[in-house]
């Protein structure tokens, strides 16, 4: 794992930054939402993906993209949070402000 | 935290870009993830000691072949493998390094070239081998064929050094070790060689043994020639010792009593045993020549040259088998020297005093039988009777005043009559020769010291 954050920190702090893009406008965007559906689907699917990394079921190269992927989803995920929880603080000052 | 749940369920679009950064990262790093790791693993296995490494990456996952020369060794590599950082999984290609049943390994030596091959335990020790080898013979071409394998005997390594020892001491040749068992075939370089190679097998490791060691040596040569017109015995070749040196340079001026011996001999070990045994009365056979060579090449002696006269060309290749010590090879190529012209009495008298004053016939102390060191005086002698067939000659004993007269008297009798015998196996008629002894009535020179005595022991011939 540290070799995996050291080798690809570039690109990890781009996951990151494009996490807290993606959760600062997801507060004001009207995208659709996800179902609570598919929610669980991708859930499923995330869950099976990371079981698969743990237990190293991969090969090569496949096993390899598939940590990097999924590392990648880690500061993704972060920086969405962050983004939206700042997005949220800042709108809620404005509208106590009007 | 329900509106936080609602806007998260609106972060999918940025996974859209998340996914294509994953793909490029992917494109661009998994080359150089997999060099890296190939370099790490490598450097993880530098100490441990293997035979054909390879080491290649599949993303993080390391496919690792190698031989090891033992199970720890083995477990050990797959361990620092596992360990280097960033390698996800091991595939295990490895196995240990094949058993050689039996053990061999061999030194070849061409003249110009020296070839290493068969097996060695370890590369350190083949490494080690080759340098030695370097040491030995420099300047030499070194060809490494050896392979690795499990199996070698215990102190391998100080036997197969001491055998790489011994091939500098060869001009061709091969050294073999097959487990325990040293074998060795070959020509030594220098005389003396083989015997240096023995020597040192002697300190072979324990364990190991001699199964055969068939170097041969350049043959111990040992020559004499002698030359009538030069009045000259040269002796060249080698011989084994000072001692033995010594030996052959006082028989050589006892035999050859009118030449001047010529000593060009070296000394050498690696002569055959039994050389002196061999020398000395090859020695005397040439000393019965008039002219002649002497050649011996180990345990090949090869006479040639002209007798004096039909008898003692006889008596020689008589001589041959019983004078000779067993397992050597004489052959004789003996001819006869023209029989001189015949000459009056006195002359001959004359002929025997010049013979007389420069030797003696010599006796074995208080007895009556000849030397063999005078045995070619007495074939000149012989000679010199043969030159004068209407003579009668006188052969008169003498001694010194040691002892008691009728001893004397009788030793001086038997000594003259053992002359005269010789004389008559040589073909001379008996009745031209009367054996008469003196004892010390007729000395020639004071009897108050040894070398008074020494002249007053003597044989002398009358002509009449």
């Amino acid at each position: 794992m540290a070799y995996m954050i050291a080798f690809h920190w570039g690109w990890l702090l781009a996951a990151l930054v494009l996490g807290f893009c993606m959760g600062w406008v997801a507060v004001v965007t009207r995208a659709r939402s996800v179902s609570k559906r598919w929610m669980i689907v991708l859930s499923v699917l995330a869950a099976a993906l990371v079981a698969a990394a743990v237990l190293q079921v991969v090969p090569g190269r496949f096993g390899y993209w598939l940590d990097l992927l999924l590392l990648m989803f880690v500061p993704y995920l972060i920086g969405c949070a962050i983004g939206t929880q700042l997005r949220a603080w800042v709108v809620m000052r404005a509208m106590a402000r009007r | 935290m329900r509106g936080f749940v609602r806007w998260s369920s609106k972060w999918w679009p940025g996974v859209v870009p998340l996914v294509l950064f994953w793909a490029i990262a992917a494109w661009n790093d998994t080359t150089a993830v997999e060099a890296d790791l190939t370099a790490k693993a490598a450097a993880a296995v530098k100490g441990i000691v293997l035979d054909k490494v390879k080491i290649a990456a599949d993303g993080r996952d390391i496919d690792f072949a190698a031989e090891a020369f033992s199970e720890e060794g083995r477990h050990g590599a797959l361990t620092a493998v596992a360990g280097a950082p960033g390698v996800r999984l091991v595939i295990d290609d490895t196995r240990l390094v094949p058993e050689a049943k039996p053990f061999v390994w061999s030194a070849q030596r061409d003249v110009a070239k020296i070839t290493l091959s068969g097996n060695a335990p370890l590369p350190a020790v083949k490494g080690k081998l080759m340098d030695i080898a370097r040491d030995q013979v420099k300047g030499i071409e070194i060809s490494d064929q050896m392979g690795l394998a499990r199996g070698a005997p215990v102190n391998f390594e100080d036997a197969a050094a001491l055998l790489i020892g011994q091939i500098g001491k060869l001009k061709d040749g091969k050294v073999t070790i097959s487990d325990s068992s040293v074998s060795l075939s070959g020509m030594a370089r220098d005389l003396g060689g083989r015997e240096a190679v023995a020597a040192a097998l002697k300190n072979l490791p324990q364990g190991f043994s001699v199964a055969a060691n068939d170097v041969k040596a350049p043959p111990y040569i040992f020559q004499a020639n002698k030359d009538p017109v030069a009045v000259t015995l040269t002796l060249s070749g080698y011989v084994p010792d000072e001692n033995v040196h010594a030996i052959i340079l006082g028989s050589s001026s006892r035999k050859f009593f009118s030449e001047k011996v010529v000593d060009n001999l070296k000394t050498s070990v690696g002569a055959p045993p039994g050389f002196v045994n061999a020398v000395i009365p090859a020695l005397g056979v040439l000393s019965r020549l008039s002219t002649g060579t002497l050649v011996m090449s180990d345990r090949e002696v090869k006479i040639s040259g002209d007798a004096l006269y039909d008898a003692a060309a006889i008596q020689i290749r008589a001589g041959l088998t019983k004078d000779f010590p067993r397992e050597w090879q004489v052959t004789a190529d003996i001819s006869v020297r023209p029989a001189a012209a015949p000459v009056d009495a006195s002359v001959c008298q004359q002929l025997f005093s010049d013979l007389l004053s420069k030797t003696k016939i010599r006796f074995l102390t208080g007895r009556a039988t000849l030397d063999s060191d005078s045995t070619g005086l007495l074939d000149h002698l012989v000679e010199t009777a043969l030159r004068c067939p209407n003579a009668t000659i006188e052969i008169a004993g003498h001694t010194d005043s040691d002892g008691e007269d009728v001893a004397n008297q009788s030793l001086s009798e038997r000594r003259a009559q053992a002359v005269l015998d010789y004389f008559v196996k040589a073909g001379l008629p008996a009745d031209r020769f009367t054996a008469i002894g003196y004892g010390s009535t007729k000395p020639v020179a004071s009897n108050d010291t040894d070398d008074g005595k020494a002249q007053n022991r003597r044989i002398e011939f009358l002509v009449r």
